[in-house]
């Protein structure tokens, strides 16, 4: 195939193939991206455009309409903190709950070392509907005997849950961002008169960086994005945006605008931290995935 | 350096090991004991042995949503990761070459982040969207797309296409994330490699399966596992999207889906315990194989 025309090796591509290629890649984009190109047309059309049966493809009255009857919603704002106060502390407390899990799992050998990695892959696996009601009939028994509010009106048992939600991966990718730092560094670290604890606080722990990033940002959207526990655990006034935007469907029939709107809202804290850390999330998912 | 080792893991590990003695095994313990009561959610709890099982065995629902389930975790990740493997591939060296030097599509950095954006949608976002591009009338968009002469698909409200739409969104959403994982593997394959290849006269095809392909193999299987989680919990977008939760008539039925009727609707606590129990044993089949197969032999 290897051809040659002024000069220039043109090795394995023919024209054609790279049209092709281009072509591909062009259509792919277009699917990935139609629906939420489609969701941003809805929230700035008035109803009447997005209720015609001739859709447009951009909205001839341009409007913010949507999005002040979203955020005009009685429960719109508390539920937009309720969620970004749960999702803070159970990505917090599971990212050094799991560092430290990590940890122990990566630097150590011991006896049930193995048993604990089998019961941490499984736990990601098992399906948490299947728990749901255990977990509700624990959280209440609890509330019932310390006295502290769990669930309903509270958002801890939530919290508790998403925490263990989280471990797992946490866990798991941690433990091989872990294994991928050389032992000889801890090693040179306590010949150079470092405890044990330095060289995890000091060496350790900075080399994970882009672990923790990783796994932040999938807690992040984990915890953010769900909605069947937190609606099964809490009452309306204790759930998360996303719990809102469901039931504001379900109540309101097909108020699209304001719903996509929503949705827009809902997505903002997401595509935000996205953003932020979009350069490191690649090198993240793979030095973790790879070693895993 | 051996003296001291264990109050480090003892006080490492003991947070977690409780998070998961309670909320999980102590839990599943608790899932196990009301699979053999026929409790209803409400009231006193009566034994009933392995009678839910039994009727269970019986449920026409029970296989077809078993074999729902098994479709899901059969299909969702060959789809994906072939549709990933695809893509980041001409992200990365599907583009001409100049001097030799193989490079990606035209805009491939900007590929790169649309297509994690359906990654960003909640998923109780991507099934409103999706309701719209399916929705069974000339209002939706897929319909709409299509000649008036035609009568419009039914999709979700087809017995038959039903599974296949939910198949495709979960697709959709999954499928940005592979990409974007791949092309990190493929950018830490040395270009030389490439090059080299290139010079020897690979076409892009032969350069995919003699050496994407087999350098790759460790990421596609991490993929595998999630991929597979992600099919086990199918069960919210089916809760939104699908006509009568899980119709018609079963046609999208999948065993969360099941335990979730059972427990909220029906108020069958027990019967939907015993569906858990089934799940349970499932998704630990499941991980065994997985473990077994992709032989991670470094933990």
């Amino acid at each position: 195939m290897a051809k040659h025309d002024e000069g220039v090796i043109t090795v394995g591509r023919s024209r054609a193939g790279t049209f092709f290629a281009n072509g591909t890649g062009i259509l792919f984009g277009l699917v990935m991206i139609f629906p939420v190109y489609w969701v941003l047309n809805t929230a700035f059309k008035p109803d009447s455009e997005v209720r015609s049966f001739t859709p447009t493809f951009f909205p001839n009255d341009f409007t913010l309409d949507n999005f002040k009857s979203a955020l005009g919603e009685e429960l719109f704002i508390p539920s937009m903190i309720n969620g970004l106060i749960i999702t803070a502390m159970s990505v917090a407390a599971a990212l050094v709950v799991g560092f430290l899990g990590a940890l122990a799992i990566a630097r150590f050998s011991f006896y049930g070392r193995k048993a604990i990695i089998m019961v941490i892959l499984a736990v990601q696996l098992v399906p948490f509907l299947a728990l749901l009601i255990p977990l509700f009939l624990m959280l209440q028994q609890a509330e019932e005997g310390t006295g502290i509010n769990l669930i309903g009106d509270s958002l801890l048992g939530v919290t508790l849950i998403y925490v263990v939600l989280l471990l797992p991966y946490t866990v798991w990718t941690l433990r091989g961002f872990i294994s991928g730092i050389p032992r000889e560094l801890d090693e040179a670290a306590m010949i150079d008169g470092c405890t044990r604890f330095q060289v995890f606080w000091r060496i350790i722990l900075p080399l994970t960086g882009p672990g923790l990033v990783a796994t932040s940002v999938y807690g992040f959207i984990q915890a953010w994005n769900e909605f069947i526990i937190i609606n099964t655990m809490n009452d309306p006034k204790h759930q998360n945006l996303m719990a809102w935007l469901l039931y504001n469907q379900t109540e309101r029939g097909t108020a699209w605008g304001p719903l996509m709107a929503g949705a827009i809202i809902t997505s903002i804290p997401v595509v935000v931290f996205f953003l932020l850390i979009q350069r490191n999330i690649a090198t993240g998912l793979t030095a973790g995935a790879v070693k895993g | 350096m051996r003296h001291g080792k264990y109050p480090f893991i003892i006080g490492f590990l003991a947070v977690p090991v409780a998070l998961y003695a309670t909320f999980v095994v102590a839990a599943y313990i608790q899932t196990f004991q009301l699979s053999m009561t026929s409790w209803s959610g409400f009231g006193a709890i009566k034994f009933v042995g392995a009678d839910n099982f039994v009727k269970l065995w019986n449920d026409e629902l029970f296989w077809k949503s078993l074999r729902h389930n098994g479709y899901l975790l059969l299909l969702l990740p060959i789809v994906t990761i072939a549709l990933a493997l695809v893509f980041a591939f001409l992200l990365n060296v599907g583009g001409g070459s100049k001097g030799g030097v193989t490079r990606g599509v035209w805009g491939s950095k900007f590929y790169r982040v649309i297509f994690f954006f359906p990654q960003l949608m909640a998923l109780a976002i991507v099934a409103v969207i999706f309701g719209r591009v399916f929705a069974s009338d000339k209002s939706g968009m897929l319909n709409g797309l299509f000649p008036d002469s035609w009568s419009p698909w039914l999709f979700l409200a087809d017995e038959r296409w039903a599974l296949t739409c939910i198949l495709v969104v979960l697709v959709w959403q999954a499928v940005g994330f592979y990409v974007v994982l791949f092309s990190a593997g493929m950018g830490s394959i040395g270009e030389e490699i490439y090059e080299a290849a290139a010079l020897d006269g690979a076409s892009r095809i032969t350069l995919f399966f003699k050496i994407t392909l087999p350098l790759l193999w460790n990421t596609i299987q991490t993929g595998w596992v999630y991929l597979g989680i992600a099919a086990f919990d199918a069960f919210a977008l089916i809760n939104i999207m699908t006509v009568d939760r899980g119709g018609p008539d079963g046609a999208t039925s999948v065993l969360a889906m099941m335990i979730y009727r059972n427990t909220f609707e029906y108020s069958q606590v027990g019967y939907a315990s015993a569906l858990g129990v089934v799940l349970f044993f499932l998704t630990l089949t499941f991980a065994a194989l997985t473990l077994r197969v992709t032989r991670r032999d470094a933990v």
